[in-house]
């Protein structure tokens, strides 16, 4: 089937987004909506002594003026964490209140004080300048290594530490490290990015007094959990009374899974004044109040033996969660970083310690990777640092580290069972399609036109799909981490698909679509697919961690072998025969050994109108539901080679070249998980050399613009080269492993990799990110008069 | 945006009446640093007099020099067979302002009013040896920038057009800035008959200047050999969070260099 | 961001210090200064209109005196919320060192700057140019008030 599984379909929702006719958050309105503007903190830290809002109140088309008394007075709560993991001391995760409106205090800069709202946005705007805010300043706490010893953010966090976990084992992890032949001390910084989603966040809440429930429109990932946590747990009404929407999400990459105060303020808001309000982020407000992502400083010491094996790693590491504990802040640097620093590597002994810190500036939480990246980029600049030390190819080094292949199912030192993998044909794979054999001709002719040329790579390993729901309760999550699916077969056979994951930008529409079209043998226009409305779907926990496919997708399959399973029932009922005869394939049940079938339409007609139907063994209709609770994590893993050029007179690196090769297991559309690739190392080329969320010392977000935060741009992109091995996952029954994040978790130590590679002539070995020009630059410049010297 | 009246006027003598009706007027050209603003509150005139309609974008070829109206936006100027005949580099500069949006709204006159450290067109006027044509006077390009967003003009006072003296040869380097791709240094190199002109823009704290020693070192010899005994002095050139003024000041020779080369 | 500079004047030091004291002085000395009222020995309430390029603010705030050591140099800082462009401070630490034959005085001052909300958000580029030209404004007229002055009628 030419538009099932495999097939590069283009996908079935460009046309309308293409058109400019997605319908996002702010495009919905309502009669009678009004607008919401927040007052926010331009302070970092500060008591609040008081909020006059009178003249706000009192100003043209203003309808409320709410703070942070007004939400405590009707106890509404905050949003709460999803994730949280012992201490080593054994005392649990520390876990401040987080109003929705600041309550005494605020802690960043873009924190929440109040908001108005006005028949027009204009007006909210111009009242909002009236409200007038006395703070007594505190003293900002930005840079993560001080934090411990700065002020204190909140009462509940002694040291301004959230949490100090650990994992591995110390004992033996330090024995390796003390009687290793040789010891890589690294320290390696994890820049601090800003999602910047093309749609910025936006709300619309309306309240129906007749039917006494709350609508909220909003730009989720997750609408059922959002729905969960704002009935459930802030604001303690029925969950039935709230409707949650997502309806088209302009991409998310993490910033929009979590409960933010405003999508909170507007619903409860809804009710109070018993009329719509829509609130739409501007892109200041974007960069200021969306959870961030990365921010850690991480110690790393690798244990070589005499024959240049790991025998040991240890990994001291310390995060920026910033100001208020964000949904899934607690399982990024936990969970989903220290269980991935076995890496693709055979590490006998791993201990990993990290320290969770509060700073006054916005929250973190995941980012496209969400621990993963950071992991990956420590250990694969260690890898090179490794390889540079005992003087290998860093390819060979690699190697000679690698998992070998018969030794899966692999359990690592830390915690993950990795199901299959192969890792050397990857690496053979991506040399190949780099021509790596030549890279130093091209270094040679490179450096004959007075640029540095370098070639750097990386060969990660992620975890998607995040967990069967029982280890991850265990590991410390407090929800699930299954996926719903339901399939409704209309009575002309076209299909519904409805699921709990969320699409902003994936393209689900299309490929959840081809696991229908490959499964019944109906075509693609045939089925139609609805996700991101609490009325509509079952409950599911939406798209992140490239879990959609690899637990959506499977829940997807389930729900679809129970339809084939009835169909064929039918079938049997409608030819005679015994269901063991009848067999399904590309659309028809056929009674094996004879010419009777029946088309996948005939059958579906039958079930709803059932004229000639078992009705004595089976209920009429065409409607099936599954909820998928994964085995394992799938693990995606890969190799990833970039080759760069640093002009020296300028700073200026550029990516010339860049080979892919991807273990995703089988895939579905092609076409999407290229695309998934590209922007994927976009990202990571942006972490890499151009992006860094920047506090100057008083807490003050200096990069809040385009002017100062550098977005990745086409041009500063090469063409990649994608190419994939397969070994399809052991554990779904599509064989799916998650394609959504590999990119930006491999590429950032490929580019930095190749950028210290170029310098290496100058005896420059170490390199930050962003590699900006003005860094490299300076890195040059510096060692010109080290070698002056 | 606070609300503020918006007026659009046919000939400049209507615009300056417009703008003596209003304390804090402010003229609309292309608005394309005005709208901005304005969006974000930071400023608040209380009326707009766009001139987009006082037939100010005209391109012609006065013979000596090119005459460029003040009112014609970047994509006129880029695609101008005129300009492109006549200083290619002018259009080169020209299309690489911004982005298409903002090349099919910005101003040449916009531009050179606001003075922005870091725009492109300053350091054209500075270094095609411009003379701006006002309302009411001419000014030679070299008294009519006075600082960071600073120049001659008065508050009620148009630019018209600026007229530009055709170089030998010229060219321009820009280096962006990485993130809003506004020059973090441009260098606009013109050689004459009687020497060369050298106008930086990008880097300077007063923003555009011209660097003299580079000069005389081109007028005598016009490579970019003849630039590796000079020395540039970081003293007042713009620090940020993108570039120190040492860097910057590597740039200005490096991209000097780019331009002769 | 460190913003240093020195002017020498050929005045004696009593006579700077006076004049670094006397309000109508300072506030001819403001860039863009609209009001400026003493409410005590060390304090003053100012309104300064700020403009930078498109951006037009009006800043009301305080300047305060401190570390004051006569004749020998203070603090100067000018605090000012600008409503919705956020909040700027500047302090400046002037020192006044009178050359050996007592002709001549010499001022130097060290500035640091500070901006918060959207001017710190957006107009990062822009904080530490703005901060020099309007230090050197500040001096620079101080000290030409002071020369003119000086200069035989």
């Amino acid at each position: 089937m030419s538009e099932g599984i495999g097939a590069s379909v283009l996908r079935k929702e460009d046309k309308k987004f293409l058109t400019g006719k997605g319908r996002y958050t702010d495009d919905i309105n309502r009669s009678g909506q009004t607008h919401a503007y927040f007052v926010r903190s331009d302070v970092a830290h500060a008591n609040i002594k008081s909020i006059d809002t009178k003249a706000a109140s009192a100003a043209s088309g203003v309808v409320a003026v709410y703070t942070g008394e007004d939400v405590a007075a009707d106890g509404i709560g905050g949003p709460i964490c999803g994730w949280v993991v012992p201490c080593r001391d054994g005392s649990p995760t520390k876990e401040p209140p987080h109003p929705i409106l600041a309550n005494g205090k605020v802690r960043y800069v873009g924190d929440h004080v109040a908001v108005v709202i006005a028949e027009t946005l204009a007006q909210a705007k111009s009242a909002a300048e009236l409200v007038e805010v006395e703070f007594e300043e505190l003293p900002a706490v930005v840079d993560l290594e001080s934090a411990s010893s700065s002020a204190e953010i909140h009462k509940e966090v002694p040291d301004n530490c959230y949490f100090d976990w650990e994992l591995g084992d110390e004992a033996s992890t330090d024995k390796a490290l003390e009687s290793a032949s040789r010891v890589v001390k690294l320290q390696v910084k994890n820049n601090r990015l800003v999602p910047n989603a093309m749609e910025p966040r936006a709300a619309l809440a309306e309240y129906d007094d007749v039917s006494e429930s709350y609508t909220l429109h909003t730009t989720s990932q997750n609408p059922q959990l959002t729905r969960l946590v704002i009935a459930a747990f802030m604001f303690q009404i029925p969950e039935s009374k709230l409707r949650v929407v997502a309806p088209d999400v302009g991409g998310g990459f993490g910033s929009k899974i979590y409960v933010y105060a405003e999508e909170a303020v507007c619903t409860w808001a809804s009710k109070k004044i018993n009329r719509p309000i829509k609130w739409t982020a501007d892109r200041t407000q974007a960069f200021l109040s969306d959870a961030h992502g990365r921010d850690h400083i991480n110690n790393v010491q690798l244990a070589l033996d005499d024959n240049n094996k790991i025998i040991g790693l240890r990994v001291d590491t310390i995060c920026n969660l910033g100001s208020y504990l964000s949904a899934f802040a607690v399982s990024v640097p936990t969970y989903l970083h220290g269980t991935l620093l076995s890496g693709v590597y055979d590490i006998p002994a791993i201990y990993t310690n990290v320290k969770g810190m509060a700073t006054t500036t916005a929250p973190v939480d995941a980012y496209r990777g969400a621990g993963r990246p950071e992991a990956t980029y420590l250990l694969e600049r260690t890898m090179d640092a490794a390889a540079r030390e005992v003087g290998m190819d860093p390819t060979e080094f690699r190697r000679l580290n690698f998992i070998p292949k018969d030794a899966f199912p692999y359990q690592t030192q830390v915690a993950l069972q990795y199901d299959t993998g192969d890792y050397e044909p990857q690496l053979d794979q991506a040399m190949e399609m780099i021509d790596y054999k030549n890279f130093e001709n091209r270094r040679s002719e490179a450096a004959k036109r007075g640029m540095y040329r370098g070639i750097g790579v990386s060969t990660y390993i992620e975890a998607c799909g995040i967990a069967p729901s029982a280890v991850a309760g265990a590991l410390g999550s407090r929800v699930g981490l299954y996926e719903s699916a339901s399939v409704r077969v209309d009575p002309t056979g076209t299909i519904t698909v409805f699921t709990g994951a969320h699409s902003h930008g994936q393209g689900h529409a299309t490929t959840f679509a081809q696991i229908v079209s490959e499964k019944l043998g109906v075509p693609l226009a045939n089925v139609d697919l609805i996700h991101g409305d609490s009325e509509k779907n079952s409950f599911g926990m939406g798209t992140y961690g490239s879990r959609s496919l690899a637990v959506g997708g499977a829940a997807l399959v389930k729900a679809l072998d129970k339809v084939i399973e009835k169909s064929k029932k039918i079938a049997a009922h409608l030819m005679e025969a015994s269901v063991e005869d009848v067999e399904f394939n590309e659309g028809k049940f056929a009674i094996a050994g004879t010419d009777k079938e029946k088309a996948f339409g005939e059958i579906a007609l039958a079930a709803y109108v059932p004229h000639n139907y078992p009705h004595e063994t089976l209920e009429p209709g065409l409607e099936e539901s599954a909820f998928y609770d994964p085995l394992n994590f799938t693990y995606p893993s890969g190799a990833h080679i970039a080759e760069v050029e640093v002009d020296p007179a300028t700073g200026v690196v550029e990516v010339v070249d860049w080979a892919a090769c991807d273990d995703f297991g089988n895939l579905i559309n092609p076409m999407i998980v290229e695309g998934q690739v590209h922007g994927g190392i976009a990202q990571g080329i942006g972490q890499a050399l151009l992006e860094n969320a920047h506090y100057d010392e008083n807490g003050q977000l200096l990069t809040a613009s385009y002017m100062d935060y550098c977005m990745p741009r086409a041009d500063d992109l090469p063409s990649f080269k994608v190419g994939y091995t397969n070994t399809p996952c052991t554990h779904n029954d599509l064989g799916v492993k998650g394609c959504g994040e590999a990119g930006a978790i491999a590429s950032p130590p490929a580019i930095i990799n190749a950028v210290i590679d170029a310098l290496s002539p100058l005896g420059i070995t170490d390199m930050s990110m962003p590699a900006t020009p003005l860094k490299v630059w300076k890195a040059i410049q510096d060692s010109q008069s080290v070698a002056a010297e | 945006m606070y609300s503020t009246k918006y007026v659009k006027p046919n000939s400049t003598s209507e615009a300056l009446e417009a703008i003596k009706s209003l304390n804090e007027g402010k003229f609309l050209a292309g608005g394309m640093t005005l709208i901005p603003t304005l969006k974000q509150r930071l400023a608040s005139p209380d009326g707009l007099v766009d001139i987009s309609g006082c037939k100010l974008d005209s391109i012609s070829d006065e013979g000596e020099t090119l005459r460029i109206g003040a009112m014609s936006r970047h994509v006129s100027v880029a695609e101008s067979a005129v300009v492109k005949k006549v200083i290619p580099a002018l259009a080169k500069l020209a299309e690489g302002i911004g982005d298409r949006q903002v090349r099919n709204r910005g101003t040449l006159g916009g531009s050179v009013a606001n003075n922005d450290p870091s725009a492109c067109y300053p350091s054209a006027v500075l270094a095609l040896k411009a003379t701006v044509h006002t309302n009411n006077r001419s000014l030679a390009a070299n008294d009519f920038f006075t600082g960071m967003f600073e120049t001659a003009l008065e508050e009620d006072e148009i630019i018209e057009s600026i007229s530009f003296s055709k170089p030998i040869n010229a060219n321009y380097i820009k280096f962006p800035n990485p993130a809003s791709r506004y020059a973090m240094v441009g260098v606009f190199v013109a050689q004459f008959d009687d020497g060369v002109r050298v106008a930086v823009t990008g880097a300077g704290e007063g923003g555009v200047f011209r660097h003299e020693e580079m000069e005389s070192a081109l007028s005598s010899n016009f490579s970019a050999d003849s630039l590796k005994s000079i020395n540039i002095a970081s003293d007042g050139l713009i620090s940020d969070l993108h570039a120190s003024s040492e860097y910057r000041a590597n740039l200005i020779k490096e991209m000097t260099k780019r331009a002769v080369a | 961001m460190e913003i240093k500079n020195s002017y020498e004047l050929p005045l004696s030091k009593e006579r700077v210090w006076a004049a670094l004291n006397d309000e109508e002085f300072l506030k001819r000395s403001i860039p863009w200064c609209e009001k400026l009222e003493r409410r005590s020995e060390t304090e003053l309430a100012a309104e300064v209109k700020l403009k930078i390029g498109p951006m037009s603010t009006r800043f009301t705030g305080n300047i305060t005196l401190s570390d004051i050591d006569p004749p020998n140099g203070y603090t100067i800082t000018g605090s000012g919320k600008g409503g919705i462009a956020g909040a700027a401070s500047g302090s400046a630490k002037v020192k006044l060192l009178e050359n050996k034959d007592a002709s001549s005085t010499t001022l130097s001052y060290e500035v640091s700057a500070q901006v918060k909300g959207k001017i710190a958000q957006l107009g990062s580029r822009l904080i530490q140019s703005t901060a020099k030209k309007l230090s050197k404004n500040f001096f620079g007229s101080f000290v030409k008030q002071l020369e003119d002055m000086d200069k035989p009628q």
